[in-house]
């Protein structure tokens, strides 16, 4: 199950505690069939993989493990049921965040890296599981570097972050100021800070909030009158205040930039009404942002993912076409008379992974 | 022979070109690998081309105006292979793929109508091939600098106009574009100026015309940069400058 068969209350019961994994996959393999399993359990999924000779067996024998484990009703939850190629599809398009909640995500990739380090460390994998994972590292790398899945924002504060990384590159050392101590200044502060920002600076008409923000984003705290001396040692600013008027002129940041050798200065405006008077956004070397265009550079950035779906689909398909799904080719005698792989093919009776 | 390796680099370059573009629009990512493959293939024949008419005319191969345009599109193409991944702008070399696509159609219709042939040289001046060879390549410096420049023009402007098309997720970030053709500046003035100084060691000493000339693109670099260092201009105006300091460049070539 995932985040769109199952709500956050069913999924986090149903979710396996990372240290109690190994042993999950030892009773996985105890029971009928099951010869080989992988768990990748996550906030947003919980999907077993498996080997078994005869699958629809071992499903209903998993199925059994988890109603009875994790004391849910029959019919309470919708498992998923997959089998042969549409099961090794399932797991190449999650591998490629096709599944993702966020399209195109990394974080699933190394989930899944996670998982079967796990269960082959527990000695639960063998050929096929083997086989299995790593061509979906390899599809899942492929998918990434070959179309534009992870391309565009998904979020304000992912959208002023990359536009930030469109300006300055790498933010390795890159300055913050931040005026106002809202939520969302916090949250797009993080955001930059997470990809190397530093020096932030917080600034708002309470210093005692602003000192409590600094002193989480391990920054400094500036007196609200004073901001406007610190405008030309940073390279982004974070507006966020409450006041009914603009807070940041044009003639304050023109008056900064003569200090700034030729640096650009990014400015994010996320208050409403506008802390930053828009006639900042035509001097150069000068980029203004409010929550209006970052928005909607965010929805752009969904809807280019969602259109990348198919993209990256053919490019699986175009793998598998050449290379097959080398799990289930391991096993000779049962691939017998088998033609090229298909993604509409799930006609297929023969051993396979599951999930 | 020589022509057939310069219509096949040129072609090569175009396909290049085409593919880039296509991939861009598409939405699939440019493979960087074809990009260089590309080049680099484009660039051997380019090598070959030049190598057949530096043997026809017992010297460096720069004695019309078609063999100075391949010099200088062959210069870009190389600056591009090694410099373009240490600053960072792979997409570097799709953007100089047309001009050298351009460079190279003008000297095969030139060639092609009138080949002026062998200009062997009643002696070898190796400060002439110095001086030569030095100022071609300053050129493909600055060439790339104006590419730098064409850059960073339409980067400014999509992150201006907060409606960032699918070019602005595959150009570099603008910072890496300004870094970038500074570089190429002073890279190019730097061989510009020992182009000139080999100048002064010749056999014979350029005519009055020829120094004024290349003097004066030197005097248009070295006064930008100078003017930069000084004034710190402003990213877009550093853009502008290259790219009319290049054109004005390539004016100059015709007298030279």
């Amino acid at each position: 199950m995932n985040h769109k068969t199952a709500p956050v209350e069913v999924r986090e019961r149903l979710a396996f505690a990372e240290h109690s994994i190994p042993t999950h996959l030892k009773e996985i393999r105890g029971l009928t069939q099951i010869e080989e399993a992988v768990v990748l359990s996550t906030c947003n999924r919980v999907e077993i993989y498996g080997a078994a000779n005869e699958p629809s067996v071992a499903l209903e024998g998993l199925i059994d493990y988890l109603v009875n484990h994790f004391e849910v009703t029959p019919g309470e939850v919708e498992f998923y049921r997959k089998e042969a190629e549409e099961a090794a599809h399932h797991l190449f398009e999650v591998a490629s965040g096709l599944d993702s909640m966020v399209l195109g995500e990394t974080e699933i990739f190394g989930q899944i890296k996670k998982a079967y380090a796990t269960a082959q460390s527990s000695g639960a994998t063998s050929r096929r599981m083997n086989k299995l994972f790593q061509q979906s590292f390899s599809i899942g790398k492929l998918v990434r570097s070959s179309t534009r899945i992870q391309q565009g924002s998904t979020s304000v504060g992912s959208a002023a972050v990359d536009l930030a990384e469109k300006i300055f590159g790498q933010l390795d050392g890159c300055r913050v100021m931040i005026i106002g101590a809202g939520e969302m200044s916090r949250i797009t502060a993080q955001s930059l800070r997470s990809r190397g920002a530093s020096s932030i600076i917080v600034s708002n008409r309470s210093f005692d909030k602003a000192e409590e923000l600094a002193l989480e984003l391990d920054g400094k705290a500036v007196k609200f009158d004073d901001w406007g001396g610190h405008l030309n040692e940073v390279d982004i600013v974070i507006s966020s205040t409450g006041a009914p008027h603009a807070v940041v002129h044009k003639s304050a940041v023109e008056k900064a930039l003569d200090d700034r050798r030729g640096h650009p200065l990014f400015l994010i405006d996320i208050a409403v009404p506008r802390d930053i008077e828009d006639e900042v956004n035509e001097l150069d070397n000068v980029y203004l942002y409010n929550i209006d265009q970052l928005t909607r550079i965010a929805n752009d950035g969904v809807a280019r993912r969602e259109r990348q779906i198919e993209v990256c689909r053919a490019v699986i398909h175009q793998f598998l076409e050449e290379k097959g799904i080398e799990a289930l080719a391991e096993i000779p005698s049962q691939r017998l008379n088998r033609g090229p792989f298909s993604p509409n093919d799930s006609s297929s009776s023969e051993p396979l992974p599951n999930s | 022979m020589d022509d057939i390796y310069l219509i096949i680099s040129s072609l090569i370059f175009l396909v290049g070109f085409v593919l880039a573009v296509v991939s861009l629009r598409a939405g699939r990512q440019g493979s960087v690998r074809l990009n260089i493959g590309l080049a680099v293939t484009g660039l051997i024949f380019q090598s070959l081309f030049l190598k057949e008419r530096g043997a026809l005319h017992g010297r460096c191969p720069i004695t019309n105006g078609a063999e100075v345009l391949v010099f200088i599109s062959w210069s870009v193409v190389i600056l591009y292979l090694a410099l373009g991944r240490a600053f960072r702008l792979s997409l570097l070399g799709v953007f100089s793929m047309p001009l050298v696509f351009m460079f190279q159609c003008i000297a095969i219709v030139s060639l092609l109508s009138s080949d002026p042939g062998a200009r062997p040289p009643a002696t070898l001046d190796p400060w002439l091939e110095l001086h030569a060879a030095m100022s071609l390549l300053a050129y493909g410096a600055f060439g790339l600098a104006g590419i730098a420049g064409v850059m960073y023009l339409v980067q400014d402007r999509q992150l201006k106009s907060h409606e960032p098309g699918s070019l602005f997720y595959s150009l570099p970030p603008i910072r890496y574009l300004t870094d970038a053709m500074l570089r190429l500046l002073v890279i190019g003035t730097v061989m510009l100026t020992i182009g000139i100084v080999a100048a002064f060691f010749m056999e014979t000493f350029p005519d009055a015309l020829h120094l004024t000339v290349s003097g004066a693109v030197w005097i248009v670099y070295v006064a930008l940069l100078i003017i930069h260092l000084v004034s710190h201009l402003a990213p877009k105006q550093l853009s502008i400058s290259a790219m009319v300091a290049f054109g004005f460049a390539l004016l100059t070539l015709s007298a030279l």
